[in-house]
């Protein structure tokens, strides 16, 4: 699966981040982006010869300046899930949309007696829109 | 490009990255500029006294990092005695 998607589904987990530079993150992912961006909490950072340390309630890593990213295992089983998630919410989004814009009689084409007898709304109330529903 | 890649996804593979380190994990994704996702990955630090290896898990490497990734045999590796195997680190990357 792609990288960044796995990078996505791991937000609030736990991890450890390698920079260029040779320092470590570790903490928490609270958001994340295409360029690979970073948004962490509750960071202990190590420096490249391990004997400093610094403690932050939060920090942002630039992705460019990023070596690798050790992510928990279990991560990786929830991406399949988050992504059937991600659908349906999409699709749902869709469907509620375009039954908004189904209301009121269609679009202007079937009012007042249009087409062979489709006046009033009654039938075809669902015509001229495209409705999701699958 | 990434065509000749998205062919190992699946597979064991071996990556060298840019700072001379060697993992092997199973590829489990990539993206068009290489980032590169592996599983159960371990590190084989080659030293002249021999081989270390430790597990790490779940790796996503940036493919500004990615030196090589090649496809290991599973076959091979597993008539590797790495117990015999001594070399010298690979030394990082460097552009002059």
């Amino acid at each position: 699966m792609l990288p960044l998607s796995l990078l996505k589904t791991a937000v609030n987990h736990p991890m450890l981040v390698e920079l260029k530079n040779g320092e470590t993150y570790n903490g928490h992912l609270v958001n994340c982006d295409n360029w690979m961006n970073l948004q962490l909490r509750e960071v202990i950072c190590t420096s490249r010869d391990g004997d400093h340390f610094w403690r932050m309630n939060e920090c942002y890593v630039r992705g460019s300046t990023i070596k690798y990213l050790r992510i928990p295992d279990e991560v990786i089983d929830m991406v399949k899930e988050e992504n059937t998630a991600r659908m349906k919410a999409a699709k749902n989004r869709n469907r509620d949309q375009n039954n908004r814009n189904n209301r009121g009689g269609g679009r202007g084409g079937n009012r007042g007696g249009g087409r062979g007898g489709n006046r009033g709304g009654g039938r075809g109330g669902g015509r001229g829109g495209y409705n999701n529903q699958r | 490009m990434s065509a000749m890649l998205d062919a190992l996804v699946g597979n064991k593979v071996e990556i060298v990255t840019n700072d001379g380190r060697v993992v092997v994990g199973i590829l489990k994704g990539l993206d068009q500029v290489v980032n590169v996702v592996l599983a159960n990955t371990e590190e084989r630090v080659f030293t002249p006294e021999g081989v270390d290896r430790q597990a790490l898990g779940l790796y996503l490497i940036r493919g500004d990092n990615v030196a090589v990734i090649g496809a290991v045999d599973e076959n091979t590796e597993l008539g590797m005695d790495f117990s015999t195997i001594k070399a010298q680190q690979l030394p990082p990357i460097v552009h002059d």
